[in-house]
């Protein structure tokens, strides 16, 4: 399908929107439209996809119920205003959305918007309640994530050849829809949390060494970055390694670019990448490599977040619960840059090649 | 028959009054001052208010006139005031003067069945011995019955004789009818405290709507209340006891006062709803003849009447000689006094307490407006604009004093307010008014200001506030509700301006068009939704209702 063509569609089901509740006003019942929950009781983990599904329970926004009313409103808002770019073939960031539609509501101090805090999970309700991706609408989130490595990419009719971008590699951007892999030479993709731990490796020549494309997450990964990370997997058929910090943290971040995501699992399909292995920061590394003194000890946050993750269905394989497990028995975390208290060089030329050649690597 | 037991009882009261003559009536006075009222500055500047003003009442209300009352207090110097009271009563004849206002225990009030104010008849000859061992002034009063001369005297208290000494006496025409009385005062305080004499006065105002009161304070500051009703009470009239409740010396009393020639004729001309058939069930439960002289009853007998008497039913004692205010009259004083948002006033059946005493309760909740004390700037807690205020009356006068050992008090605070929807009972604008209607008043002292616990009064002020919260509550939820709604609609209502034009350009439909429709949605839904809560409200009215009497009948 032409991108014209859909969204001429993406207009119509906008209308759609509107119609429905112009029709819930005439039939003298409260305007309302459905949203999938996306709480953990309606994610469903499918085990042989290893991907994160939304269930078919849904909530009811109702804008006679007080405590929905605004946000009734304020969801109307962005479909105006995505049906208005969507028309014009513009795309706006988020944020310009926000700010295109935040004004004094008419004889109030009360603004339609008061942060994008309040536009942002109302753009994910209206991806999931039309059916619809964010792209789609012609929104876009500031780009966030940053690859470098062997893979030529044209962009918008550009080349751009990700092994000749010096030390900054490539910005990965909100939509990566219109990328076109030419050429990749690469055994593995390395997934980095931190922007520091893939500096270091870009410094240690680690792509070049190791034939890899690296890509970095910076914290939790951007849809742009999770569908990047998708699609090299799947058209070019590259694997990917993930690397992050030995925490729940970074624990939860791998499994975001396995299995997907609680608020986005409308999209596992397009964003998760089943076949991601992890390299570390293991539990068992502390031992292994003798890192016992550059641990650090939970916050009572962690403690918290490691119970959640081992209800998680998607935790459930007896390696993960192993690790969490034993994390919360030691009580102590460990960073990805606590390996520099070997030596700086010590990740690029010892830990990473030593780990993925003997496939020291979780499922 | 009721005549002669009057003069019994009468005789009975000279017994007291020779007693009581043998020590000097200053030293009486001395030794009883808090038990009369005259201790602390502000208490006995208050007593002086009440002792006048309650005489003026009683007097109006006997002779059947609309009162007008005048009071004014003017500071003459440190702890020294001068007070001036005027009504508009029947006068006093001047051979009565003496008696009125120079004589202690002369009232023979003591001892009647009958409802009135004061009752142990020391009343307003204590306001002129206070001034006199306070000051060393007579008083000076003037009174006229009508017949266009007036009496003006100036005296004392004869404290060796118990009688007045004139110390000036003039008579003069003048076209008037009434008393006035005037006097010094020294050791005494004015303020505007609630148990102050402005606050006596504007309680007394509530709960006698007929009686138009006006005060100036000693800043010249001048209040008129206003009557609110122009009927004057009925004079009340005696009333027999009720078997019910009597305790049994208070039976041998009446037994060996009786002059009736059997027991059976005794119990049914001495107590009222005693009939002959009434007897005859008796006969059956005592173990002696009811034809026994009433005079040689013995104390074991008594009892066995007095168990029966508690055994069997009677009919509810006559309420003739109790005279409540009313429920529109207090209510009329409420409304035009505190103007409250929300008022209730309820009156209880009369029933008795122990001794065969009539009484009855009525009570009256109001809320908001000016009702409960309003709490000044710094003491406030926040939010806080008043806080709850009992009025406790007995026989429509103010009680001012002695609070915490009232059983009005502990009936008030013995209510959960909480259950009623008054979370905060202390800090709300509420303004609980009791009054407690008897012929014998179970004062805890001669000072009169604070009832004694019995068990069925605290219970009948409990039953009767209960009522009155139930219909508060209803009141306040319902209140609660309507601002919740009006919220409720007012933020639809907002919101609706920015849904309609986002609709409009989402369909491309007429903007003005979807906005009119939408705001009719709004507006219909939550009327409907008003329609359902009051039908909601009536159903939990009615199961209210039924439960509460269950609780009653238990």
């Amino acid at each position: 399908m032409s991108p014209e063509t859909r969204d001429k569609e993406v207009v119509k089901i906008i209308e759609g929107f509107g119609d429905g509740v112009l029709g819930n006003i005439s039939k003298n019942e409260s305007p309302k439209f459905s949203v999938p929950l996306r709480s953990l009781n309606n994610i469903k983990f499918d085990r042989a996809a290893n991907l994160l599904r939304l269930g078919d329970k849904n909530s009811s926004r109702k804008f006679m119920n007080i405590a929905h009313a605004k946000k009734f409103m304020q969801s109307a808002m962005i479909a105006a205003k995505c049906k208005e770019l969507v028309s014009k073939g513009k795309t706006a960031s988020i944020r310009e959305l926000y700010y295109q539609l935040k004004h004094a509501i008419a004889n109030t101090k009360e603004n339609t918007f008061e942060d994008q805090g309040e536009s942002d999970p109302l753009i994910v309700d209206l991806e999931t309640s039309l059916k619809v991706l964010r792209e789609e609408l012609h929104l876009k989130a500031d780009d966030k994530g940053t690859l470098i490595g062997n893979i030529v990419i044209e962009d918008s009719g550009d080349l751009i050849d990700c092994s000749k971008l010096g030390r900054s590699g490539l910005s990965v951007p909100s939509i990566i829809e219109h990328y076109k892999f030419k050429k990749v030479k690469a055994d593995y993709v390395l997934v980095i949390e931190t922007a520091a731990m893939f500096d270091r490796l870009v410094e240690e020549k680690y792509p070049q060494n190791n034939n890899c494309i690296m890509v970095s997450t910076k914290g939790q990964a951007a849809r742009g970055c999770r569908r990047l990370v998708h699609r090299i997997n799947q058209e070019l058929k590259v694997p990917i390694i993930m690397f992050t910090d030995g925490d729940p943290w970074g624990y939860y971040i791998y499994s975001v670019i396995k299995a997907g995501s609680m608020a986005l699992a409308h999209e596992s399909e397009r964003l998760g990448t089943p076949q991601t292995k992890f390299v570390g920061m293991t539990m068992t590394d502390i031992e292994e490599y003798g890192l016992q003194k550059v641990t650090e000890k939970l916050k009572d946050v962690d403690k918290k977040r490691i119970s959640e993750l081992l209800q998680y269905p998607w935790f459930q394989n007896k390696e993960w619960k192993k690790e969490l497990q034993f994390m919360a028995d030691k009580g102590v975390r460990i960073e990805q840059q606590a390996l520099a208290s070997k030596s700086l060089e010590f990740v690029a030329e010892e830990y990473l090649p030593e780990k993925i050649k003997k496939g020291k690597l979780l499922p | 028959m009721a005549d002669e037991e009057i003069v019994t009882k009468e005789k009975n009261a000279e017994e007291l009054f020779k007693e009581f003559r043998e020590v000097s009536v200053t030293e009486f006075f001395r030794k009883n001052r808090a038990h009369l009222g005259y201790s602390g500055q502000l208490r006995s500047l208050t007593t002086v208010v009440h002792e006048l003003v309650t005489n003026s009442l009683d007097a109006c209300e006997e002779a059947g006139i609309l009162p007008e009352i005048y009071f004014e207090i003017r500071q003459l110097g440190q702890e020294h005031y001068k007070f001036k009271a005027r009504d508009n009563g029947p006068g006093i004849p001047v051979k009565h003067i003496p008696k009125v206002f120079a004589t202690m225990l002369a009232g023979t009030k003591f001892h009647r069945h009958v409802q009135l104010r004061g009752q142990q008849g020391i009343g307003v000859s204590g306001v002129t011995l206070f001034s006199q061992m306070t000051t060393g002034q007579p008083i000076t009063v003037r009174t006229c019955t009508g017949d266009n001369k007036v009496n003006e005297v100036k005296l004392l208290v004869d404290v060796t004789k118990n009688t007045a000494e004139m110390v000036e006496e003039k008579q003069y025409s003048g076209y008037w009818r009434g008393t006035e009385v005037e006097g010094e005062l020294k050791g005494v305080a004015y303020n505007t405290s609630e148990r102050g004499p402005y606050e006596y006065l504007r309680r007394t105002a509530i709960a006698n709507p007929y009686a138009e009161i006006t005060f100036v304070d000693p800043e010249g500051r001048k209040t008129l209340f206003k009557r609110t009703s122009d009927k004057v009470p009925k004079p009340p009239t005696e009333m027999k006891p009720h078997p019910k409740g009597l305790a049994v010396d208070d039976l041998l009393n009446y037994a060996k006062a009786s002059e009736s020639r059997h027991v059976g004729s005794f119990l049914s001309s001495s107590f009222a709803r005693v009939s002959s058939a009434k007897v005859n069930e008796m006969q059956k439960l005592v173990s002696f003849d009811l034809n026994k002289n009433p005079r040689k009853l013995a104390w074991a007998e008594a009892e066995e009447i007095i168990k029966a008497f508690d055994k069997m039913d009677f009919m509810a004692p006559s309420s003739e000689g109790l005279r409540p205010i009313g429920e529109n009259q207090i209510k009329n004083a409420v409304l035009k006094i505190l103007k409250p948002e929300f008022e209730v006033v309820i009156t209880r059946p009369p029933k008795v307490f122990s001794g065969g005493v009539p009484f009855q309760i009525e009570v009256a909740v109001a809320y908001g407006g000016n009702a409960g004390r309003p709490v000044s700037g710094e003491n406030s807690e926040e939010g806080v604009t008043a806080k709850a205020e009992i009025m406790r009356f007995a026989n429509s006068t103010p009680l001012l004093f002695d609070a915490s050992g009232c059983a009005l008090t502990k009936a008030v605070n013995g209510v959960d307010w909480k259950r009623y929807g008054i979370k905060d009972f202390d800090n709300s604008p509420l303004t609980i008014f009791v009054n407690l209607i008897s012929m014998y008043v179970p004062y805890v002292s001669a000072g009169k200001q604070s009832v004694a616990e019995e068990e069925e009064v605290i219970k009948e002020i409990k039953m009767a506030l209960m009522e009155a919260a139930r219909k508060f509550q209803i009141y306040h939820s319902r209140m609660r509700r309507e601002i919740e709604k009006e919220a409720k609609l007012n933020t639809l209502l907002k919101y609706t301006t920015e849904l309609a034009p986002a609709l409009a350009l989402i369909t491309g439909k007429d903007e003005k068009k979807i906005l009119k429709d939408l705001t009719h949605l709004v507006k219909e839904k939550l009327r409907i939704e008003a329609l359902e809560d009051e039908l909601e409200d009536e159903s939990e009215e009615e199961a209210k209702d039924a439960s509460f009497e269950e609780g009653e009948k238990e």
